[in-house]
């Protein structure tokens, strides 16, 4: 039973730094109803942005976090810019293969800038070992989930409280209809790319916090994705639950299948968490069920 | 189905032929002649090109039928392909099968692997399928890596096909096989996407709700869609590894897949001649980054010893982007708009 609890906790606490990804995604979603494969690279580049600030220019981490996140910044609103804004009025399927054609790119990018080296930087957070309910848990690991959770109440509160959330909940709903009420809805497509780029960078310097910025980094973005699917698109809670799911998931099914089946497991459960969500509730567990009409 | 005027069908036999006009056929004999005898002047690299572009092209004709024709994006045929190669490899290893018997029997093995693959799309459509085909991918190959018959990590090694004493070993010898096998294939799918399936296919993709309402059976056709698909990668990836002689999972990782999916975004989706165009530009657009890389990483050091795998991405992502913006019915629309012209020489229109 310790064993079980001990892997379930240390799983969700990488499974809330997988929330804040499939933030960044469902963000982007609510707004424009894009789903995006890119956000795997906005968060790598984040957390290298971030690298080159703190480690390779030596900048005090009062100056690294708000370089990172004004870099992600410029990196949000150029992909809305550059790729998103002409491909309005196109299927959203095409807007979906072009989030993967930026993926494409910054994958190359992004080798190209490591040269296959793996980055770390020291962490910043306090180190020690902190025990929670009897479990010994990494203070770092801890740090980390608190900003998550800290960075999804502030995304509740924005949403719920501020003008400019208000503004992208109307978007969400109806393009259209929020533009006759004033609101420019180019304007929320920038903003709501700038804000979901914004989240991922954060995830990005927590998870390198956590694990080497190096080749895969990326590719966590995908079970990001996963994490968002599984929640459900539409919704922040679903994607804080569903993270917390397939963390605990990945760590609870490696730790006891990984000796019978020889290693691995932890790379599939989350494929495997996804194609069974699928089958039993296609949108997700908080998804809204889209009904179609001819 | 476009003819200069005054070509009049006057049969169904004339009205059903893809090879319509006395040009059409020099062209094709020309072409087929030339294919026939590149071997002889061309240079070892060209061969080798080519041999590894056909399988390609094998595997994306299959891609197109399921994502171009009938509208189920797929991020596994890479998957797809492996699964081929392997069941291929074991057959001809394990039960001493000839090559000749395994390449058919993976092919169809292959294709009822992908009704398990395309069973999502029974449920789900559109994005939530293409990264649950992703899912998929990732799990076949974590099968394949922990089976114990696909020798993991190390791989399998089948041999070269036979026929008689007459051993297909040197790139030369397998363009002759692979480039016919890919005509042949390339025939058949031309013909499926026109039939009563074909014509399935295409109201799926545009509308699978108004075609169920026509009285199209959705599970049936998806089924069949994956099924014809997975038949080109297994037979795709049969070739593969007989040709290589080397079966690892490294050489079918998503990268592949996602190339496979922007050689169609290139190309142009629901097109067969699209499928020639994406694949042929995406990989000599690859190739010139690579022969290019030396320079390049001479001229600007900070690029690194070695850029040519993520300069070869990233050049991909670019002409993705590009295409997708600016061109998003690719290239095989292109070419209908330069047939188009030509045939109406010297008017506009």
């Amino acid at each position: 039973m310790e064993k079980f609890l001990q892997l379930a906790i240390t799983g969700m606490m990488v499974g809330g730094l997988y929330a804040m990804v499939a933030a960044a995604i469902v963000l982007v979603y609510k707004a424009t109803h894009v789903v995006s494969l890119a956000h795997g690279q906005i968060m790598s580049f984040g957390a290298l942005a971030f690298w080159l600030a703190l480690v390779a220019l030596k900048f005090p981490l009062i100056l690294a976090v708000p370089m990172a996140l004004g870099f992600s910044i410029i990196l949000g609103w150029s992909i809305e810019r550059l790729t998103m804004r002409p491909l309005i009025g196109q299927p959203l399927f095409t807007a979906f293969l072009t989030t993967f054609a930026i993926f494409m790119f910054m994958d190359g990018a992004f080798q190209l800038s490591l040269k296959g080296s793996a980055l770390s930087y020291s962490s910043f957070f306090p180190g020690g070992m902190v025990s929670l309910a009897m479990i010994p848990l990494p203070l770092s690991q801890i740090v980390s989930f608190g900003v998550a959770l800290m960075l999804f109440i502030a995304l509740a509160f924005f949403f719920r409280f501020t003008k400019v959330g208000l503004g992208m909940r109307a978007t969400a709903e109806d393009h259209q209809l929020a533009q006759s009420t004033g609101i420019s809805v180019r304007s929320i497509f920038s903003s709501i790319w700038i804000l979901s780029a914004f989240v991922a960078t954060i995830a990005g310097i927590a998870l390198a916090n956590v694990m080497d910025i190096h080749y895969p980094l990326p590719y966590v973005g995908i079970k990001g994705l996963i994490v968002a699917l599984v929640g459900g698109l539409e919704s922040l809670t679903g994607a804080l639950l569903a993270g917390l799911i397939l963390g605990m998931l990945e760590n609870v099914s490696s730790g006891y299948l990984d000796p019978l089946v020889g290693g691995g497991v932890k790379e599939v459960a989350a494929y495997v968490l996804l194609l069974f969500i699928l089958l039993i509730k296609p949108y997700g567990i908080l998804g809204l069920v889209r009904i179609e009409r001819i | 189905m476009w003819r200069p005027c005054a070509t009049i069908d006057e049969t169904y036999a004339q009205d059903i032929a893809i090879v319509r006009t006395r040009r059409n056929w020099i062209g094709l004999i020309v072409a087929l002649a030339a294919i026939f005898l590149l071997p002889l002047s061309g240079s070892y690299y060209l061969i080798s090109f080519i041999n590894s572009l056909g399988i390609t092209i094998i595997a994306i004709l299959g891609l197109q039928i399921v994502s171009g024709y009938c509208g189920q994006i797929s991020f596994g045929q890479a998957a797809f392909m492996a699964v081929g190669a392997y069941l291929s490899a074991i057959l001809t290893l394990k039960t001493g099968l000839s090559f000749w018997f395994a390449m058919p029997l993976a092919g169809f093995l292959t294709a009822i692997f992908g009704l398990i693959g395309g069973a999502p799309s029974l449920r789900i459509k559109g994005f939530y399928l293409a990264v649950a085909t992703i899912a998929i991918h990732f799990v076949t190959m974590w099968l394949i890596l922990h089976l114990k018959i696909t020798g993991a990590t190390a791989g399998l090694h089948p041999q070269p096909p036979q026929i008689g004493s007459f051993t297909f070993d040197t790139d030369e010898r397998m363009y002759y096989l692979i480039v016919p096998i890919m005509l042949l294939m390339t025939y058949a799918a031309r013909n499926i996407v026109r039939t009563r399936v074909g014509r399935a296919f295409v109201a799926i993709r545009d509308n699978d709700l108004a075609a169920q309402v026509m009285g199209i059976n959705l599970f049936y056709y998806k089924m069949l869609a994956f099924f014809i698909s997975c038949f080109y990668a297994g037979v795709a990836g049969s070739l593969w590894a007989h040709w290589t002689q080397v079966v690892h999972p490294e050489q079918f990782t998503l990268l592949h897949a996602l190339w496979y999916v922007g050689m169609l975004i290139v190309g142009g989706m629901g097109s067969i001649p699209g499928v020639f165009f994406g694949a042929i530009f995406i990989r000599v657009l690859d190739g010139l980054v690579l022969f290019s890389s030396p320079y390049l990483s001479g001229w600007f050091p900070w690029l690194g010893q070695a850029p040519a795998a993520a300069l070869g991405v990233m050049a991909f992502g670019l002409v993705l982007v590009l295409f997708l913006v600016r061109e998003p019915r690719g290239l095989a629309h292109r070419w209908e708009i330069i047939k188009a012209s030509a045939r109406l020489y010297p008017f506009a229109h």
